[in-house]
């Protein structure tokens, strides 16, 4: 028994830690189970006696994946492209357009860094092309003489602190939406992961993460400059369908692909006409033509309306097209307060905003320069409104109107105080699973867990008579070994992860299979039992470590690349090829022994 | 109960048998890819799925055709699990939102008795899905690369790496091309995306796991039988290790058939391709890996 006792040490102290580290998952579950059973009052008293109690417990619990809990997964990108053009402000020009252009195109065929990309293209076009041409700041001490790989420095940080800043503002935006333990986290170097267990309402989620809350009041544009920007838009198209052939002979009459989709006849001098909410797209893409963007006066700016200002009689609702001013007189970050109220007329509700002392001051400026004209308010790159300025608004009072209902108004609210997004965020994954989903799939791979082990156990025994059983036992600790080691980890238990632990039933029992194949082996050269199991254990196991090695090698490489709930079948995958080594080897090691030795049983190895 | 007590199989005179078999599924596969192209799920394509779960069993037929219109292009829709359950895939690019309303309001006018929920969304950009695609890639040839070097350190012999690597590949490719040719009369999705990436590599980790345990045993045999041909000694390896092959692949087999069948639909390709990949595996630790090493030692020696 001397060579055994650092074994059964071992595997004492691997039991103990292990049930250290799943206690708490379990106290939480028999926790829950009372609190279901709580009748109704009782139930919300017991939540608040225990609050910090229940949270602990849940916190150091295994915690479940979204799969398995239900929930929403979304990975958001912030607008990199958008972020160099916006640094680079009125410096911006089609050279360094075009260069963003074939970067973003370049960054994601060869999977390397944007702004590394765009650099390189940029000198590979100019190579004594200086950046400093686009970007300067004194904050960051840029200037003129700043080299490229000072501008790249600069524009790397101002990346960063963009993410940074986004993740802060989403953390600020799901807290007030009251989302309870969300995880955001960075991924890459402008990627933001959240993730929200228990969210139902998706599409409202998703508009609180994605606004940007770029409020803008602008100027609208001079009526003469956009009467005549109008027309040669309108001349323009008609040339095109002149001199376009192609249907027009078959349809007869030669048509102004613009004016089939916008009605030019704009509301008032500052509209450039309406079109159907389905129309605006073909709009937008007939006038983002290279040609017809010329036509626009630089100063001027064409944005819908935020809400239809019109609803015809077959139900078609009627946007307007705005020529606002291209420059902002002033931005939303020196709103201070907001709050959601009625529009005492129309009974419609509007976000009233309160603006800071400078923002105030600046307020009232350009209200008393603009007595008499209109200023539009912009979220987002649409209007919302256009109000005449009556007088000169000097407490620094202004409100958004146009607003559907009152949720979309307390949204907005929470949009605007938790600050305007730096560059944009663009969902480019989003994942969700209901609840009910989640509970079936718990279900699911409860009882294929169940059922696995049940089979191979008692195949086990079928094949190695007590030998199989010794390696059952052995099997049974796997399983709480490779949720002690999850639960150690904080590691996240999905639904991959659990196929993972079924899997590990299956491949667990191999090293036994290979010890025990090897000890009847060299039971049929004539060993006695005890020199059997010895030579069998010891030739076999080179094999094991081999074996194993490379599957754990796997597990590492699946667990780098995956993302989500593969990862959580990789870690379940490297904890089982840990958990079963350890069972395999040394637990039946030290039965098998026990019982050979100190109660010279004959074990049977079928 | 013994299986395989004391077997006597020539693995490696039966090795040209197993070419031949090897040689018509690899072929098989590689047309299937050829001429069908990779099934990429939603992960490496990008696009748009939804789950619904109605009160009552639907008609997929009847709503795939409801919905072509409103989407702007014919959406997949196929059963999902149980006949109350359809998944809708759309590579329709509006805003999800506008899509998801653009679905339910089908779904709620042509089924206004029979209630509809989305239990499941997943949504990939397609510059995302690019991004996927690349890293499981780079997994794969990592992983390859790894076992390839692992197995060079461990054995001292090239000819083991490369029968490895040949077997893995074998393996895999022959799976893929199962889920290529069979994914679309499959009853569960059996497109490729991360999931089956995972049950890929986890293939690749168990049948190394079986080729490396009949290799540890060639090393042992090849110090113990000197004088004994490589050829037999490799088919005495294999037979020797035969019991403790098939034995680990039952009960592998076993769990993963569980999975299968009782693991929910989620899990229900990723499965299959581990049921496939451990019959395949078995299959090629037998009769191509080690083939695969006599061979290339029997050229080094001549060379």
């Amino acid at each position: 028994m001397q060579g055994n006792g650092t074994k059964i040490v071992a595997i004492a102290a691997f039991l103990i830690i292990s049930i250290y580290y799943l206690w708490p998952t379990l106290a939480n579950t028999l926790e829950q189970n009372y609190i279901e059973d709580l009748p109704e009052a009782e139930r919300v008293e017991y939540k608040e006696e225990n609050t910090q109690r229940l949270q602990e417990l849940r916190q150091n619990s295994l915690s479940l994946g979204l799969d398995l809990q239900g929930g929403m997964h979304v990975t958001m990108e912030v607008g990199t492209a958008k972020l160099l053009r916006e640094l680079a402000g009125s410096n911006a020009d089609s050279t360094l357009n075009n260069v963003i252009k074939i970067a973003q195109k370049q960054a994601i065929e060869n999977d390397t860094d944007f702004i590394d990309e765009m650099v390189s293209e940029f000198e590979e076009r100019y190579p004594d092309g200086r950046l400093s041409r686009y970007y300067r700041s004194e904050a960051e001490n840029i200037t003129r003489r700043s080299s490229n790989e000072e501008i790249v420095k600069y524009l790397k940080k101002q990346r960063d602190s963009a993410v940074d800043r986004a993740m802060e503002i989403i953390r600020t935006r799901v807290d007030r939406y009251g989302v309870t333990e969300p995880a955001i986290f960075k991924q890459g170097n402008s990627r933001v992961v959240v993730e929200l267990p228990g969210v139902a309402n998706k599409s409202r989620i998703r508009d609180l993460l994605k606004g940007t809350a770029r409020l803008e009041f602008r100027l609208v544009g001079q009526p003469d400059q956009i009467s005549s920007a109008k027309e040669r838009i309108v001349s323009y198209y008609n040339q095109q369908a002149q001199s376009d052939t192609s249907d027009s002979v078959q349809q007869g009459r030669q048509q102004n692909p613009l004016l089939e989709v916008l009605n030019p006849r704009g509301r008032n001098p500052y509209s450039v006409g309406y079109s159907t909410g389905r129309d605006t797209a073909r709009v937008n893409e007939l006038l983002q033509k290279q040609e017809v963007q010329e036509l626009i006066p630089r100063s001027l700016t064409l944005m819908w309306g935020a809400t239809p200002f019109q609803t015809t009689e077959q139900g078609q609702e009627l946007f307007e097209l705005i020529a606002v001013r291209s420059d902002v007189e002033m931005t939303g970050d020196v709103i201070s307060e907001a709050s959601v109220n009625f529009d005492q007329t129309t009974n419609q509700p509007r976000v009233s905003m309160n603006m800071n002392a400078e923002g105030a001051r600046r307020w009232a400026r350009i209200t008393g320069a603009n007595i008499g004209k209109p200023i539009a308010i912009v979220l987002d790159g649409y209007v919302y409104s256009y109000p005449n300025v009556e007088t000169k608004i000097s407490d620094g009072r202004s409100s958004i109107s146009g607003i559907g209902d009152v949720r979309e108004a307390e949204d907005l609210v929470n949009i605007l105080l938790s600050g305007a997004l730096p560059a944009p965020l663009e969902i480019i994954e989003e994942r969700t699973v209901g609840a009910t989903l989640g509970e079936e799939s718990i279900q699911a791979g409860f009882y294929s867990t169940l059922i696995g082990l049940v089979i191979v156990a008692l195949f086990m025994i079928a094949y190695y008579h007590s030998g199989g059983a010794i390696a059952d036992l052995a099997l049974m600790l796997n399983i709480v070994f490779i949720l002690g080691i999850l639960a150690a980890f904080k590691a996240t238990l999905t639904l991959p992860g659990i196929a993972g632990i079924v899997l590990t039933i299956g491949m667990a029992v191999d090293a036994n299979v290979l010890i025990f194949d090897r000890i009847r082996e060299e039971k049929r050269t004539g060993k006695t039992l005890r020199a059997a199991i010895e030579g069998g254990y010891s030739n076999a196991m080179s094999a094991i470590v081999d074996a194993n090695v490379t599957t754990f090698f796997v597990g590492i490489i699946l667990y780098s690349f995956g993302v989500g709930p593969i990862k959580g079948f990789a870690v379940t995958l490297m904890a089982g090829i840990v958990a079963s080594l350890f069972s395999a080897i040394v637990i039946t090691r030290v039965v098998v022994d026990y019982l050979t030795r100190e109660k010279s049983a004959e074990i049977s190895f079928g | 109960m013994r299986w395989f007590e004391t077997p006597d199989f020539n693995f490696i005179k039966a090795h040209k048998i197993g070419y031949v078999i090897s040689g018509i599924l690899l072929v098989a596969a590689l047309i299937g890819i050829f001429t069908k192209g990779l099934q990429y799920g939603i992960d490496f394509k990008g696009g748009k799925e939804f789950v619904l779960e109605f009160d009552e069993p639907i008609e997929v037929v009847e709503l795939r055709s409801a919905l072509s219109e409103p989407l702007g292009s014919t959406p997949v829709v196929k059963r999902f699990g149980s006949p109350t359950d359809v998944l809708i895939r759309t590579d329709n690019e509006g805003d999800i939102t506008e899509v998801q309303n653009t679905i339910l309001e089908v779904v709620n006018q042509r089924y206004s008795q029979n209630e509809a929920s989305v239990i499941k969304t997943d949504i990939v950009g397609a510059r995302f899905a690019e991004d996927l695609k690349q890293g499981a890639m780079n997994a794969i040839i990592f992983a390859l690369v790894v076992i390839f070097i692992y197995i060079l350190i461990r054995f001292k012999n090239w000819t083991f790496s490369a029968g490895a690597v040949a077997a893995l590949f074998h393996d895999v490719l022959i799976v893929v091309g199962i889920f290529t040719i069979f994914g679309e009369i499959a009853p569960f999705s059996m497109q490729i995306d991360q999931s089956i990436i995972a049950a890929f590599l986890t293939i690749v980790g168990y049948s190394l796991n079986d080729t490396v345990v009949v290799f540890d045993r060639i090393r042992e045999n090849s110090l113990l039988y000197k004088t004994m041909d490589y050829d037999k000694m490799v088919n005495k390896s294999l037979n020797d290790t035969l019991s403790r092959t098939v034995i680990t692949s039952v009960t592998t087999l076993f769990v993963v058939t569980v999975l299968f069948i009782f693991g929910g639909e989620v899990l229900k390709g990723f499965s299959f391709a581990l049921m496939l990949g451990v019959i395949i595996g078995t299959y090629s630790s037998l009769f191509v890996a080690s083939s695969m090493v006599v061979e290339l030692q029997r050229r080094k020696e001549n060379a």
